[in-house]
């Protein structure tokens, strides 16, 4: 196969999840090791105790309800594409092992499950993309327009050429998920398999642009993806 | 140029302002926020914006990659148009953190504002006015036993005041050691009179202090002046030994007395009990230790929640239940509670003349919420909303008065 194409099925990808993990535990280590501010710097309401904090951030992360009570518009745009990528990052397990437990227990053969992936699937993955058309297209106007910087715009761009690759392998191609299994539990255990031809090109495409995000994942703000936890508990404190 | 003021946001980026710099997702939800931006629409206002004012520059000083690196990282550079954008989105904020509230991480713009005024001010740029009253407020112990017989002579005669007007065995203890609270007051009588009638009423063991609650160098960002004028009070509570301090009805001196005394003061504070004003008399109507005449006050009215007293502080229903005891017609702003629009004359802003347009133009929001609900009278619990509401009501012919919560339960008291 060209030399691209075998660097990022079979080289990239370890970088990545070096960097990603490598950058993140860097980047944690920045926020604790920064000194703290000696008061409190709460916002009210605000609940009692450790465990109420912890419990109202994340109700507060998996609902947003504190962005619906003041920006309606951008709470339906957010939440559905953070639902979407929820119900994706979920999927994506079966791309490397499965949920056998629960399709045994729900006494699901091939058929099946062949119907629910399809549906469920295409389902999340409009859920993801769509919202980001709307987050793409809202930054050029209105007052978003001054906070918008390349990195906003690229970081969009990047995850709706995930989304639309990913989709057109649901979608369109026939991939045969035994070879893919096959391929990325290779990488697991450096007991390299062929990349699946029936994933086509939008497979390699894909799988570069993901490890892409891995590597610029711990330098831009996608860290809010862990750093919110930290910021939100500061608020209650 | 700005180095100074970027060598000084270097070395003060704690770990709140570490996660905004790194997470702040640019979203806009803060824009809807901030009521300088809703009446300016300059970017300067946005609540985001003043945080990349401040990392751009950072970064305009370290990326070293030419002018492509210099693109994709949106640097600015430090001149003349960055510093004047710099001095708006510092000065022109009230610190009210509204934008707390509305941003889904809660990243704290307040936090922000506060070590960007300290930054401008080590570069030469600060408010003059701020900083003279600041100097004075940290120099005050020094001169306090000077005026020690003055002071107790002015307080004096306001007792025999109101022993003539409202009982004739009301004191003003000054000094008194081995009291159960130290009342600190603001400036001004209307800030011991109502006061006083309550303690009276309620039997409460209580001296005055020398001092002032206010604490202009937190304005200024200047966090080791703040407390060090907050500590004459501290050594004053604790040589005259009392159970506690209570603030009057001031936002930002609740603010630091709530929220900021632990961290300067650990140990020192640790025995003292630290109440608002507001709280203290809410919890003698409930205790029955004072009583009110319900329906004193028949005029429509509302009440302003003070940014510090209510969404930075927490006293939302308190001032609510001291209100509606006293008065039939309340009604309420609308948003309110913690989010409720700024009065647009904290942070200092009041105490320079050169930034009255400025809070003129940041109060519109509040005019308008104040308007739609036909009110006649505007209580509050701040003395800067105090002030800025009156000087609203002046610009914009708003036809209100404006009222502190204690007043109207002083007004109402039944002895």
């Amino acid at each position: 196969m060209d030399t691209i194409a075998f660097l990022v099925a079979y080289i990239t990808p370890y970088i990545a999840v070096a960097v990603f993990v490598g950058g993140l535990a860097y980047q944690v280590r920045r926020w604790v090791q920064a000194q703290g501010v000696p008061a409190h710097l709460s916002v009210y309401p605000r609940p009692r105790g450790f465990w109420g904090r912890l419990s109202d951030t994340l109700v507060d992360m998996f609902t947003l309800k504190g962005l619906f009570r003041v920006n309606k518009p951008l709470w339906v745009g957010g939440f559905l594409m953070h639902l979407g990528l929820l119900l994706l990052l979920a999927g994506h397990v079966r791309v490397v092992t499965d949920y056998y437990f629960l399709w045994h227990l729900l006494r699901w053969g091939e058929e099946e499950l062949h119907q629910f992936s399809a549906v469920a699937g295409l389902t999340a993955g409009f859920l993801f993309m769509v919202p980001l058309v709307y987050l793409l297209a809202r930054r050029w106007s209105g007052a978003v327009k001054w906070l918008s910087t390349p990195e906003d715009y690229f970081l969009l761009f990047l995850l709706l050429g995930i989304a639309i690759t990913g989709n057109h392998m649901r979608l369109v191609l026939e991939v045969d998920q035994h070879a893919m299994r096959e391929f990325m539990q290779g990488l697991f255990l450096f007991r390299w398999k062929p990349v699946p031809p029936s994933a086509g090109f939008s497979f390699l495409y894909h799988f570069g642009m993901v490890q892409v995000l891995m590597i610029y994942f711990p330098f831009s703000k996608l860290l809010h993806t862990i750093g919110a936890v930290l910021s939100k508990m500061v608020a209650k404190s | 140029m700005l180095t100074r003021f970027l060598e000084t946001v270097r070395e003060r980026v704690t770990r709140p302002l570490r996660l905004y710099e790194d997470i702040c997702v640019r979203c806009g939800a803060c824009v809807d926020a901030c009521h300088f931006y809703k009446v300016s629409k300059d970017p300067a206002h946005i609540p985001a914006y003043r945080m990349m004012l401040i990392k751009k520059a950072l970064q305009g000083a370290e990326v070293d990659g030419g002018r492509v690196a210099r693109w994709y990282y949106d640097t600015w550079e430090a001149d003349g148009p960055l510093t004047e954008s710099l001095r708006k989105a510092m000065w022109e904020c009230t610190g009210c953190r509204r934008c707390v509230v509305f941003c889904p991480f809660n990243l704290d713009t307040g936090l922000l504002v506060s070590t960007g005024r300290y930054s401008l001010l080590q570069e030469g740029l600060a408010p003059e006015m701020l900083s003279i009253i600041s100097d004075a407020e940290v120099s005050k112990g020094e001169i306090v036993e000077a005026i020690r017989d003055f002071y107790v002579e002015q307080m004096q005669e306001l007792e025999r005041r109101l022993r003539q007007e409202f009982a004739p065995d009301l004191r003003i203890p000054v000094g008194k050691e081995g009291a159960e609270w130290l009342y600190v007051p603001l400036v001004g009588e209307h800030a011991v009179v109502p006061v006083a009638k309550i303690f009276h009423a309620a039997g409460v063991d209580w001296t005055i202090s020398m001092f002032t609650a206010t604490n202009h160098s937190y304005f200024l960002g200047d966090m080791a002046k703040a407390k060090q004028a907050a500590h004459w009070i501290i050594q004053e509570a604790r040589r005259l030994r009392v159970k506690g301090i209570v603030y009057p009805e001031c936002g930002h001196a609740t603010r630091t007395l709530l929220s900021y005394f632990d961290g300067w003061f650990g140990e020192e504070v640790a025995g003292l009990e630290r109440v608002s004003i507001v709280k203290l008399v809410a919890d003698y109507l409930q205790e029955g230790r004072i009583r009110v005449r319900p329906g004193t006050f028949t005029v429509p009215l509302t009440y302003h929640d003070p940014c510090n007293i209510g969404r930075n502080a927490g006293m939302f229903e308190e001032p609510r239940l001291l209100i509606r005891a006293v008065a039939t017609d309340f009604r309420e702003l609308t948003p309110n509670r913690e989010l409720n629009w700024c009065c647009g004359g904290g942070g200092g802003l009041i105490a320079e003349p050169g930034m009255k347009d400025v809070r003129m133009r940041a109060g519109k929001p509040k005019v308008e919420q104040i308007r739609r609900t036909g009110a006649q009278w505007v209580v509050t619990a701040c003395e800067n909303c105090k002030t800025q509401l009156s000087d609203l009501n002046e610009h914009y012919g708003l036809g209100v008065e404006v009222k502190g919560v204690v007043d109207l339960v002083a007004d109402a008291l039944v002895l």
